[in-house]
């Protein structure tokens, strides 16, 4: 299991129509966490975002570590009870060997994200 | 017993299992049960023996696990059973019990199909024919399904772990039909099979004498027909002969050395009555036939896994009990290891020739096996307890760390009277990370917490915060904490540390509900906060960096040794203090920087239980502690915090009407000499129940021991002296301990 490390984000909680048409920097990832939040692992400022009343934070409150495809749909298949998307790239959320966690499934490799306060538990978890 | 390994196989190379701590040989292909019938062992002792997992007769000890089906099992060399006792429950393994690392892997498909038997095979080509994913889950394939479940789930033990099957539309029950036992005395003795289990263990070259078949004769081997209505069996441990009478009346005694048992078929549909109601189930092949209804049994055995005799119904139902399902719970008839397999087509009979309708057959609830500790946890986790950014500080620091609030925070660094005075005379730290943290922004944020809070938030200023109680429809207290005003529409919240979660629903419940145009950003894990408090901790904040903090009930944002926070001032324990809220990233830092630079003035961090005792002395509640689940501001002598002339606020209709009740109960401050006693300490006014201690602590400053605690009124007055713990108390008023507030606005 690779370390969890920082993930520097940008939380953007706006309308659902800004942040549909919100154009995120090229190269990070948009993880819609609900219809009217987004984050992103990029630093966006709020004139990014086309809602005056937006709240636009930058947040270090999630660590994270990618993990190879194989072994990471092996872990998920023993810790996630629910189905996960068959496209790919894909984003799903939910609870993951007991613990909210968002994942991020590329072709050959997972992004594995959990609030910080439960690091500690997903590392011991996971190996 | 320890055999050596090198002692596991034979001269020949025959492998052996270990049965009863003696090396027994077995055959390629062979199960467990069939290397024991082989050696002349019966697993129990006897009972008819069905090897197709329905029957309870040949569970044994496998490898420390009890009530294995040796029938279900391959033979292994080394194999260790241990075989149950006759008509006895095995001795629980005290050292050897198998570790709880089962694990359980989850699988998805539309269709899940149980028995891969001709039925089962049709229907799973069919199902994929249309498209569907099928998984086929088949007990022969080591895939023995234990139940069904909401969601819906099938769960399967197989030898590697548990399979927790979830289809998306259909459950397919292709299991077949099992063989149904004889009921007659002597259906205890060892050497009775059903015809399909002699057919397999004559195929299996295992030798059973002289046979006789009662009904259907087995496949492929010799067999003496009996005929004639059976009556029992007679032996002594082993069967010896079968008695049979004839259309006349008179009983044939026939000889044998094996009975094979050709009663008829019973649906094996305890997953469907298990599955059903819960998904869409389809029952295939013999599973979906009715099931033979044997002759009304007249003497004998009817459950082996409950003791439950044809007297024993008898006796039930004489008392009244005639309905099936009441039968099994007076009896236990169907709740043992078989799950009814072998009773049940019995206990139907009987109340059928009782002259009852043939009733269905019982509901099935999960499990249908025996299961290890191991496999019913196995995919399940338990809660975690979130761990602030500090929590590797706090545990450096010596900390003890408890759950509180729902969170891992250190109850106290090894010296709680040290960190209390830390607060009261110099300065201290406290990660209250843990606090509920949200951002309200939007046209309709000030609306939203208008209608939300019994405060006037309109009045709160930008760059202001106030404390405020939530409650909720019923006018009782939920919450409490702050909002801060940070500009015209846009506020922070604040909530405690376990209320927080609910309080975020409750606010976006709300806001949809209403219809509002308001942006929630909840921030309790994205943010840090500590609490910098104490009569130097101006002093402290100065010195790193913070010339100007904010004042009393200000929040204002700055850097703070060299890390940038919202300062927010108000006060918990009774001294100054400041709450800096910043990134989780920078807690670390700045932590380890403000406890450097107050070195010199005396800094240390204080765990919760000093803040429980210097909040106390302020007077100050902890919801869910102090408050009861129908706390409304007037009991907990709030009203301060409640503008009843607001238009209206959630609970603002259910506290006009409860305020023209009267009171009948406090939360009031009580002071007494002497040590404090516990938390939840009766109160008495002379022999009269009059309330109980919700928070105690004896209070260093004030020298003598100070609580809150709920207090009857007695002809519309609270009393004044009171007893708790055998020992004289009064009422006072709160704050206990510095009452005009000075110290904390200082």
């Amino acid at each position: 299991m690779p370390e969890l490390k920082l993930i520097a984000a940008t939380r953007i909680v706006a309308t659902p129509a800004a942040l549909d048409a919100a154009a995120w920097p090229q190269g990070a990832l948009a993880l819609r966490v609900a219809p009217d939040e987004a984050l992103v692992t990029a630093a966006i400022t709020a004139d990014m975002v086309d809602d005056p009343h937006a709240i636009v934070e930058h947040d270090t409150g999630f660590v994270g570590a990618w993990v190879e495809s194989d072994e990471a749909l092996d872990f998920l298949e023993r810790s996630c009870e629910w189905e996960l998307p068959r496209e790919r790239p894909a984003f799903a959320q939910g609870s993951v060997a007991g613990l909210p966690v968002k994942l991020w499934l590329e072709e050959d490799r997972v992004l594995f994200l959990v609030p910080v306060p439960y690091a500690t538990d997903l590392e011991e978890r996971m190996s | 017993m320890s055999v050596p390994a090198d002692n596991l196989m034979t001269h020949d190379q025959s492998p052996r299992l270990i049965v009863d701590g003696e090396p027994v040989e077995f055959s390629a292909g062979d199960n467990a049960l069939v290397a024991m019938l082989r050696a002349g062992l019966h697993p129990t002792g006897g009972g008819c023996l069905c090897l197709a997992g329905d029957c309870p007769h040949c569970v044994a000890t496998v490898d420390g696990v009890s009530y294995v089906r040796t029938c279900q099992v391959a033979a292994r060399p080394g194999m260790v059973i241990k075989r149950h006792p006759l008509n006895g429950a095995p001795p629980l393994p005290l050292n050897d019990r198998p570790g709880p690392d089962t694990i359980a892997r989850h699988l998805h498909c539309d269709v899940v199909v149980i028995g891969m038997g001709e039925s089962g095979q049709a229907a799973a080509a069919e199902a994929q024919r249309n498209g569907r994913r099928v998984i086929a889950l088949d007990a022969a394939a080591g895939q023995e399904v234990i139940g069904i479940y909401p969601g819906p789930l099938v769960v399967a033990r197989t030898g590697d772990g548990m399979l927790h099957v979830h289809p998306r539309e259909e459950i397919t029950i292709a299991t077949g039909a099992a063989e149904i036992h004889p009921v007659v005395p002597g259906n205890h003795l060892a050497g009775i099979v059903t015809a399909r289990a002699a057919t397999q263990l004559a195929s299996a070259g295992v030798d059973l004498g002289r046979v006789v078949a009662v009904g259907t004769l087995p496949e492929g081997l010799a067999a003496e027909q009996a005929d004639g209505e059976l009556i029992r069996f007679e032996g002594d441990e082993r069967v010896e002969a079968v008695v049979m009478r004839d259309a006349q009346g008179d009983e044939l005694r026939m000889a044998c050395d094996t009975v094979s048992i050709g009663l008829g078929l019973s649906a094996r549909d305890a997953l469907l009555r298990m599955g059903n109601g819960i998904v869409a189930v389809r029952v295939v092949g013999e599973a979906a036939r009715s099931s033979d209804i044997p002759p009304c049994p007249k003497a004998g055995m009817v459950c082996h896994c409950a003791g439950v005799t044809v007297d024993d119904l008898e006796s039930v139902r004489e008392r009244g009990f005639h309905e099936l399902e009441l039968v099994k719970r007076a009896t236990l008839a169907g709740t043992g290891t078989c799950q009814g397999s072998v009773c049940l087509p019995y206990v139907r009979s009987f109340l059928a020739d009782r002259g009852e309708a043939l009733q269905p057959p019982f509901t099935a609830r999960p499990v249908t096996r025996q299961l290890t500790v191991g496999e019913v946890a196995a995919g399940s986790y338990h809660q975690a307890t979130p761990r602030t950014a500090l929590d590797d500080e706090h545990r450096r620091l010596g900390a003890q760390m408890e759950r509180a609030g729902g969170w891992w925070r250190p109850w106290n660094y090894g010296n709680t009277d040290r960190e209390y005075w830390a607060v009261r005379e110099a300065v201290s730290l406290g990660d209250v990370s843990t606090l509920g943290k949200m951002q309200v922004s939007g046209p309709d944020a000030l609306e939203l917490l208008e209608r939300l809070y019994p405060t006037k938030v309109a009045t709160l200023k930008p760059g202001r915060s106030r404390y405020v109680l939530l409650l909720d429809e019923r006018g009782y207290v939920m919450d409490d904490g702050l909002i801060c005003r940070d500009d015209e529409t846009r506020f922070t919240l604040t909530f405690t540390s376990g209320g927080s979660s609910f309080a975020e629903l409750w606010v976006r419940d709300w806001a949809e509900g209403w219809g509002l145009d308001v942006r929630l950003l909840n921030q309790t894990m994205s943010l840090g906060a500590i609490n910098v408090t104490g009569p130097l901790s101006h002093e402290l904040l100065a010195r790193a960096g913070l010339d100007d903090p904010p004042q009393y009930l200000h929040h204002k944002i700055a850097t703070v040794a060299g890390v940038k926070c919202q300062v927010f001032r108000l006060s918990f324990t009774g001294e100054v203090s400041y709450e800096l809220h910043h990134s989780v990233a920078d807690s670390v830092a700045l932590w380890r920087r403000l406890l450097k630079l107050g070195a010199d003035l005396g800094i240390k961090p204080h765990g919760i239980e000093a803040l429980l005792k210097l909040r106390l002395e302020k007077g100050h509640i902890v919801v869910g502690q102090d408050t009861d689940f129908d706390s409304t501001p007037r009991r907990i002598n709030h009203e301060w915090a409640m503008k009843l002339d607001k238009p209206d606020f959630v609970g603002r209709q259910a506290i006009l009407r409860t305020n023209k009740l009267p009171l009948d109960r406090q939360l009031t401050g009580f002071e007494m000499e002497g040590p404090a006693p516990i938390e939840g300490e009766l109160i008495w006014k002379g022999s009269d129940y009059a309330g109980d201690v919700t928070s105690s602590a004896f209070s260093p400053v004030l020298g003598k021991a100070v609580m809150l605690g709920w207090l009857k009124l007695f002809d519309d007055e609270l009393p004044v002296e009171v007893t708790i713990n055998g020992r004289p108390a009064r009422r006072v008023p709160t704050p206990f301990y510095d009452p005009e507030g000075a110290r904390a606005r200082a």
